[in-house]
């Protein structure tokens, strides 16, 4: 890990605390992403692990009430979510949800544009869009009905979460935020997903995948591992304490952490 | 006649009109008779449960009295999607052969009422003309209390399958009472569309009435598309007896009018008949658009559905108020509704009144019923793709809307109305790709 430290600071989380209706749900979380790193969270039902990703991705649901969040160097909590997706924060959706009558690919070309505006880059045409999405619709193994159908609408919860990875092939974003995208998949599924996103690794992108189980972590090598529980990040090591968390659950962090 | 004061009431005003018109002795005292009964209940008044929303009020001074017919522009019927097959039009209430389809589909007979009126009629048809099988009897003894056009449409058995029949109601000032009476053979099939316009924007009163008898294994598509302007109070009245595996289909868009108002019943009559409604109500500017359904399962194994949603914008205001009855002796019967309403300003209301009454055993019945903004995950999901927050708020407002207008199977006028819905939507011109 020593030479990404040259590399971009994106992401940087200090001392975060927020809730939601009363309840406190991140309580002190501080977490630093850089550029060309893949990070997963990891942790028990009930941590925060989803809030999180939803609070970055600008979810008024929830009330920050302490801390900041720096993306790229800007104040990401003033910025509207749609601001934060133009600037390539992409968050791929626990449940991502059916919008039928909204056209999944119409969304996806009017998702990429407005990333593209952003860049002060041209739009892409009807036909140049639908070339590419077809090439990465072979990749995530994708078969043409996609293109006709309403966003997600009546997809099976694989085919949801395959979606969601190709709008993340597509929009090419500056940092993921992968929320819970191997729940629900069989093992050929998952194989899909983790090389989709595998695809996207690169020097100036980062990657953060939201966990519970170690399996995806098998296909998707993280650089950093982060246990988050009682809303904040309780222990970070390397790849070995995803397997380590794996064989021992997660009441041993809880423990260290209270005696430390 | 009842000592009602004539000229200062409505009721008065409409006493003095049905007084004054053609058609011989027979026409008149049909007519007299509905007169002196609506006289005795009154018209729906805002104390009347089911009218609590329509308020009547609005007919304050109008003139009620059928409209003579005024001429219209050539071009009246121009803004309206393309149509194949039979065209019928009523210019005020009476039907315009020179702007009417001459040579008709196979098996499609089409009876203007006015020359028949004058003598007595057969007694099947005499019944079809008076006040009886609506939900509610004061807009039917309306219309017969003012009858001088219709028209009777019939299919054959060996008529042109899923024919279409369009009748365009044009109104251009004062009252249009026309009633219609629609018999499908058995084995027959057609779509019924029915629009309704006020070229020059007139102040109107129609009270349309049809009368719809499907025999057995027919079926029906039966659009209704109110198009009237912001001056034009309408209250359509719509019963239908389904015969046996006879299917009819009612899909109602509300899209005009000051006042607008459907009442629609539909007793499926015949083992296997079934039943589909919809409707979309777009409420916006300071229109009321009310719709009140009344669906009888009479026989075994028939079946209902029914979908409405509302849209709420401005001072919008409107209604669904679906009521389903299981009689004794529908065993299987299989009925949903589904209301949902959306509401897009807070000046804007819109009510949900769903209900049931079952009197047999082993039946499937279900109803649901919301009312709220745009579905706040939905919003985020856009929102978190990058889409500008109107274009994400007018994608999910037609997304909602497109619930009904999908089931529209005629593509002109599914084109048609997806426009007319975008043209109420701020962002239209933004987000007319995403439904290419």
């Amino acid at each position: 890990m020593t030479d990404t430290n040259q590399s971009e600071l994106l992401l940087e989380i200090k001392d975060l605390a927020a809730e939601v209706q009363g309840r406190k749900v991140l309580d002190g979380l501080n977490l630093e992403v850089r550029a060309g790193e893949v990070h997963a969270i990891m942790g028990p039902n009930g941590a925060g692990k989803s809030t999180l990703a939803q609070l970055l991705a600008g979810r008024s649901t929830y009330k920050v009430t302490r801390g900041e969040v720096r993306y790229r160097g800007a104040d990401l909590l003033s910025l509207a979510p749609e601001e934060r997706a133009r600037r390539g924060l992409f968050l791929g959706f626990q449940y991502p949800v059916e919008i039928p009558g909204v056209n999944n690919v119409y969304l996806l070309k009017a998702a990429l544009n407005a990333r593209r505006r952003e860049q002060g880059l041209p739009e892409v045409d009807a036909f140049e869009f639908l070339g590419l999405v077809r090439d990465k619709m072979r990749l995530m193994q994708m078969d043409d009905s996609f293109l006709s159908r309403g966003v997600n609408e009546g997809f099976s919860g694989g085919e949801k979460k395959r979606n969601e990875i190709l709008q993340m092939t597509v929009l090419e974003p500056t940092l993921a935020i992968l929320d819970e995208t191997d729940s629900g998949l069989d093992i050929d599924a998952l194989k899909v997903v983790a090389n989709g996103v595998n695809s996207l690794k690169r020097a100036d992108r980062a990657i953060v995948l939201v966990t519970h189980y170690q399996r995806l972590l098998e296909h998707i090598i993280p650089d950093r591992v982060h246990v988050l529980a009682a809303g904040r990040i309780l222990k970070s090591g390397d790849k070995s304490l995803a397997l380590e968390l794996e064989r021992r659950g997660y009441d041993w962090v809880r423990h260290e952490a209270s005696a430390a | 006649m009842s000592a009602v004061a004539e000229g200062t009431t409505p009721l008065g005003r409409l006493a003095e009109a049905a007084a004054t018109l053609a058609g011989g002795e027979v026409a008149h005292a049909r007519r007299r008779a509905a007169l002196d009964r609506l006289l005795a209940l009154g018209l729906p008044g805002p104390r009347d449960d089911a009218w609590k929303y329509s308020n009547l009020r609005l007919l304050g001074r109008r003139d009620l009295a059928p409209a003579t017919a005024r001429p219209v522009a050539a071009d009246a019927l121009a803004m309206l999607p393309a149509r194949d097959g039979t065209t019928v039009v009523f210019l005020d209430g009476r039907f315009q052969p020179s702007m009417s389809t001459a040579v008709l589909a196979r098996g499609l007979s089409v009876t203007p009422l006015a020359a028949v009126l004058a003598a007595k009629l057969p007694p099947a048809l005499e019944a079809r003309l008076g006040a009886g099988d609506g939900i509610d009897e004061r807009i039917r003894l309306l219309n017969a209390a003012l009858l001088v056009d219709g028209a009777h449409l019939s299919v054959a058995p060996d008529g042109a399958p899923d024919q279409q029949i369009h009748v365009v109601h044009l109104a251009t000032g004062g009252g249009a009472y026309p009633r219609l009476a629609v018999t499908l053979a058995p084995g027959a099939s057609a779509r019924l569309i029915e629009y309704h316009l006020t070229p020059g924007d007139a102040e109107t009163l129609a009270a349309p009435v049809a009368d719809i008898e499907l025999g057995v294994g027919a079926r029906l598509e039966h659009y209704a598309i109110t198009l009237a302007g912001a001056h034009a109070i309408e209250l359509q009245d719509v019963s239908v007896r389904v015969a046996a595996d006879a299917t009819y289909r009612h899909r109602h868009l509300g899209l005009g009018g000051q006042l607008a108002r459907l009442d629609l019943r539909v007793r499926l009559e015949g083992e296997g008949a079934s039943t589909q409604l919809s409707g979309l109500l777009l409420a916006e500017q300071s229109r009321q658009i009310d719709v009140r359904t009344v669906v009888e399962h009479v026989a075994p194994r028939t079946t209902s559905d029914q979908v409405y949603r509302g849209v709420g914008k401005d001072r919008g205001r409107g209604s669904y108020d679906g009521k389903v009855v299981v009689h004794k002796g529908a065993m299987k019967a299989d009925s949903r509704q589904s209301s949902k309403n959306l509401l897009l300003s807070p000046g804007a209301s819109l009510d949900s009144r769903p209900q049931l009454e079952i009197n047999a055993d082993d039946v499937k019945c279900s109803h649901g019923a919301t009312t709220g903004a745009l579905d706040e995950q939905m919003l985020f999901y856009l929102l978190a793709r990058g889409l500008d927050r109107d274009i994400a708020r007018a994608l999910l407002t037609f997304a909602f809307a497109e619930d009904v207008i999908a089931k529209i199977t005629l593509p002109a006028l599914r084109r048609f109305a997806e426009e007319r819905v975008l043209g109420s939507l701020p962002a239209a011109p933004l987000i007319r790709e995403f439904i290419a």
